[in-house]
């Protein structure tokens, strides 16, 4: 494989020519139109309007560079490929984290490194997390910047804690406490207990490897050769979510079943990206008091977040258009950028040190409560994994569904799950 | 049989058929039951889809039949987040287009059909019936490639032009045409016609109806087409309805409020041509003499 | 050109008009809709078929690697196929009744109905169809979820537990039928009712002067000049069920709880139609066509020996 990437990177370097040869240029001297493919733009709603507001800050900043916004579904990326099959300009993707491996080894993704001189690239790094920066790198080269990106936190309903006797300010810390007050809020109130979107329809695999984790397991080796998540640890982290099910504390919910019962106070708790927060704030609004608290872990082992969302990469092989999407980059991801990123679309910054600045989100942090756990993630965030080669949707998906039979389905977990490694396994590359 | 016939024979049917009604009354209570019933099956969920357009953002997960507080905050959000108005035009012009050209294409090749033997004719109606197991997704990008190639991406001409053809329009054509008596046509030829004149003259005019059901359906099954917009549109102002719809679909949950103001603004269109068409069905069974 | 026609008329019967003999005037009628097939679909397909046996990317700049079977192999190895497989029949099953049974009974009955009653129903049972899918799949979640749905308000207001309409593996899969089928009730009495107005009314007025009962009438008359047409929809649902529930199963279920709702379909877009492999993606569109098409077969054999009867 690792012959094979080299390869396809020298026929990439080939066909490129002079093009790569010479950096890219200091400055945008001339107009150009650069592509920005972005899924914010496919719905309607903050996250679009925030999108659209960054890029035309940016364009009024940078005469010469016209951004093009292109919609595109990231269910699926077929907008994507379809594109580069046809010669259209994609320059610049907002891709979902899972699709790194791909967008770098199909769609052409370039390392930052090998575009933008080594010091400016440093002089932008500087003040971003660390744990942050890693999202983004792959084979030992940044590939992405994580863009809008977030943790998994645990949402829940205060009102249904003071309703079964809990104390709201004690949130449960870990699985086990998560289970007693599950059964405890179910039996006193009628209402649902727990669910999440680790597993089930709709769910993406990022929330699953971080309880995998959590655990000190993980579901792919750090060579991203073997897959591990029918190990002993990660079995184990299974199990309990199988006696969570079997003792009636997670519910089986779809993605927006869950939402929506939250939202309407039906559920006591939630665990699921913080980039919910708006629209659940929102439900709960003069219904009943919505509070967060970070991943729940297994006893005393530290949990081991990580993220969802996604990352942007430059696919130009243009110089002067490498140098238009890395200057939209460094805007996007910019003390500014992240401020309206956090504040109105509801992820994470990148840039730890704006949260305590009072010029940019020092302010909304202190009326948005709700985001401290988000942030107190961030010290432990670790990569969500994408699976290699061209049959990584196929790979996923056989992981997931045999974690949810045997959460939900009744089926012995170790069997199961070694079962579906070793068919997942073969679609290695 | 011509049309004389009929015409005599017609008050003596509607006379009976009034017996008919008569003669069922006994079931006629439980058959009304069943029909109110199986109503409220089908306009439940729609009636649904209005209320909760008329909801204020906060009374969304409310179950009380009736809103509590009348509001049209989602109507306006709807029309100001997305061009909706720009879109329910663009998918107006491409549904009738589409219908218009597909039963067009329809009745030409479904006349081929029911007309002639020729060569290969079975295997070319299975295969005119086999692109239905063609799975869209499939074909979906090559087709892409072929309106870049043309130069036509983002255009609304890319929208139509692979639906030039459909199979269900084909062969519920060729089907009606082949129950069409063959008694009529060969008397038409006797007189000289030309199959031209025959299939526009004599065999169009007496498919009235299934014409006027077909229409609807092709409106229908375009109006509410998805997957190849989904690609082909790259600005709102030259997208459908269907991917405005689908934009307050998002991965951060459903806006409600604006999603069923918008699915409610996008199913009216097709409620008036239906209504529409459905009187041209029920006209054409009333006047056509021939069967 | 009359003469010509009419002395071959009668040399040979009208229903064993002229095989073997090349008009150019059939295909001159079929040659727009034929033109359509073949470049918007026929032509992708074929190189499907090629590219089946490749494990590619779709981009010019990337190879093409011949794998063989490989494809093919992993698809027919999904640990779910057989499941879905099974689910087909259910689905195919569950909507006949939905989408022709009821439909011809709705037909038949409203036809007798006076004008206004009959387009009153008419025009109720048509409307789910006008209603775009993704969007009737959200209502009718919303109105199923057992926490704030109104049919298990209803269902806890008499007295029962709520039912978990989509997330017990045994109900969903009925659950997507129904809805599909409310969906389709609609489309298929429209095509019923235009048929049964088709019927020559002096057709069933000659049955009613012999005596004739309304049940005998519907029997004798209607269902064997109907039935055509039902054997059309019979045909479609069998061939298309798995198609129509698609955007149900995707919106409502996404083929679970456990792959109690995965239908062929839903398995091959899962793992083919909406990768970006293109060999996966290929080879699980032929094998969905060349497995219904074998069914497609075996239908039109069928049909060909009613409609034969019908002539």
């Amino acid at each position: 494989m690792h012959r094979k990437a080299f390869l396809a990177g020298a026929f990439a370097l080939l066909a490129a020519g002079p093009a790569i040869a010479q950096a890219i240029p200091a400055t945008v001297d001339q107009p150009v139109t650069i592509t920005f493919y972005n899924y914010n733009l496919a719905s309607a709603g903050i996250g679009a309007e925030a999108t659209k507001k960054l890029v035309a800050e940016f364009m009024a900043a940078n005469p010469n560079i016209t951004v093009e916004g292109v919609p595109y579904s990231s269910a699926d990326a077929s907008r994507i490929q379809a594109d580069l099959a046809a010669g259209l300009p994609v320059d610049l993707v907002q891709t979902v984290f899972s699709d790194l491996d791909f967008a770098v080894e199909n769609f052409g993704a370039k390392a930052l490194e090998d575009l933008v001189p080594a010091d400016e690239l440093a002089a932008h790094f500087e003040g971003m997390s660390p744990n942050g920066l890693k999202l983004g790198v792959l084979n030992g080269k940044t590939y992405g910047l994580a863009y809008t990106f977030s943790t998994p936190v645990l949402f829940y309903n205060a009102d249904l804690f003071r309703a079964a006797g809990l104390d709201p300010d004690q949130p449960p810390k870990t699985w086990d406490a998560v289970k007693t007050a599950a059964l405890s809020i179910k039996e006193k109130t009628g209402a649902m207990g727990f669910t999440g979107g680790i597993i089930g329809p709709g769910a993406a695999d990022w929330l699953f490897q971080g309880v995998v984790r959590s655990n000190n397991g993980e579901v792919i080796s750090r060579d991203r050769k073997t897959l591990k998540f029918a190990e002993p640890e990660a079995v184990e982290a299974v199990q309990m979510l199988r006696d969570l099910a079997d003792a009636g504390a997670y519910e089986n919910m779809d993605f927006n079943g869950a939402l929506e019962n939250m939202a309407a106070g039906k559920l006591a708790m939630y665990l699921q990206t913080s980039a919910l927060q708006a629209g659940l704030v929102a439900g709960a609004k003069d219904k009943y008091e919505l509070r967060a608290s970070t991943m729940p872990s297994f006893g005393d082992k530290p949990t081991r977040p990580n993220n969802s969302g996604s990352a942007l990469t430059i696919h130009t092989a243009d110089p002067i258009k490498q140098r238009a999407a890395w200057e939209l980059m460094k805007f996007l991801t910019s003390k500014h950028g992240y401020t309206v990123i956090t504040s109105e679309i509801g992820y994470l910054p990148l840039r730890t040190d704006i949260v305590t600045d009072p010029q940019y989100l020092a302010g909304w942090v202190a009326e948005h409560p709700l985001v401290q756990p988000n942030l107190e993630q961030l010290s432990r965030l670790e990569p969500w994994d994408p699976m290699p080669g061209p049959n990584y949707r196929q790979i996923v998906k056989t992981m997931m569904d045999a974690v949810e039979m045997a959460v939900f389905g009744g089926a012995d977990v170790q069997p199961t799950l070694a079962d579906a490694a070793a068919n997942a396994q073969a679609l290695m590359p | 049989m011509t049309t004389e016939v009929i015409e005599a024979a017609r008050p003596a049917v509607r006379r009976l058929r009034r017996k008919a009604g008569e003669g069922i009354g006994l079931n006629s209570a439980a058959g009304h039951l069943v029909m109110v019933l199986l109503s409220l099956f089908c306009l439940f969920p729609v009636y649904w889809m209005v209320v909760t357009s008329l909801r204020p953002a906060n009374a969304i997960f409310e179950t009380s039949l009736w809103p509590t507080a009348l509001s049209l905050d989602n109507y306006a959000y709807a029309l100001n987040a997305i061009p909706i108005v720009r879109m329910l035009l663009n998918t107006l012009v491409i549904s009738v287009v589409v219908t218009v050209i597909q039963l067009m294409t329809g009745l030409l090749a479904a006349y081929a059909f029911a007309r002639w033997r020729f060569p290969f004719d079975k295997l070319i109606y299975a295969g005119v019936a086999l692109t239905w197991l063609v799975p869209f997704q499939v074909v979906m990008i090559p087709n892409y490639l072929l309106v870049a190639q043309l130069g036509l991406l983002d255009s609304l001409t890319a929208l139509i032009l692979p639906h030039f053809a459909s199979a269900l329009a084909i062969l519920l054509l060729a089907q009606s045409m082949r129950s069409f008596p063959r008694e009529v046509i060969e008397a038409a030829r006797m007189d000289g016609a030309r199959s031209w004149r025959i299939l526009w003259e004599v065999m169009t005019p007496n498919l009235r109806g299934t014409i006027a059901s077909l229409a609807i359906l092709i409106f229908i099954s375009t109006w509410n087409e998805y997957f190849w917009p989904l690609l082909l549109s790259r600005t709102a102002e030259n997208s459908v309805v269907q991917i405005g719809i689908q934009m307050f679909m998002t991965s951060e949950g459903n806006a409600w409020g604006p999603l069923m103001a918008a699915s409610t603004m996008a199913s009216l269109p097709i409620l008036v041509v239906y209504i529409v068409l459905q009187r041209q069905v029920v006209q054409s069974f009333m006047k056509s003499g021939i069967r | 050109m009359a003469e010509l026609s009419m002395s071959r008329r009668e040399a040979s019967t009208l229903r064993l008009r002229r095989a073997g003999n090349w008009r150019v005037s059939p295909w001159l009628y079929l040659a727009p809709a034929i033109l359509t097939l073949v470049v918007w679909i026929y032509w992708p397909l074929l190189d499907a078929v090629r590219l089946s046996f490749f494990q590619w990317n779709m981009l010019p700049t990337s190879p093409q690697k011949f794998v063989g079977w490989e494809n093919y192999a992993r698809i027919l190895a999904l640990p779910k196929f057989w499941q879905a497989l099974r689910n087909t029949g259910l689905y195919v099953l569950g909507l006949l009744p939905l989408a022709v049974l009821v439909p011809l009974a709705l037909a038949i009955y409203t036809h007798d109905l006076p004008a206004r009653s009959r387009n009153i129903y008419r025009a109720i049972i048509f409307v789910p169809m006008i209603i775009a899918p993704v969007v009737a799949a959200a209502v009718w979640r919303w109105l199923l979820d057992p926490g704030y749905g109104m049919v298990n308000t209803g269902i806890t207001w008499l007295g029962f537990d709520p039912v978990k309409f989509l997330t017990d593996p045994k109900v969903a899969i009925w659950t997507v039928i129904v809805i599909t089928g409310w969906k389709l009730i609609g489309f298929s009495t429209l095509i019923l009712s235009a048929a049964n107005a088709n019927i020559n009314p002096s057709l069933v007025e000659a049955a009613r002067m012999d005596g004739a009962s309304k049940w005998e009438i519907i029997r004798d008359v209607r269902l064997p000049l109907l039935s055509s047409s039902i054997l059309f929809l019979v045909m479609m649902t069998i061939l298309l069920g798995a198609q129509w529930s698609f955007t149900y199963i995707n919106v409502l279920t996404g083929g679970g709880p456990l792959g109690a709702t995965t239908n062929i379909y839903y398995l091959l877009w899962d793992f083919g139609f909406s990768s970006m492999s293109v060999g996966w993606s290929s080879a699980s569109a032929v094998i969905l066509f060349l497995g219904f098409g074998a069914i497609a077969f075996f239908l039109f054999k069928l049909i060909d020996r009613y409609s034969f009867h019908d002539n």
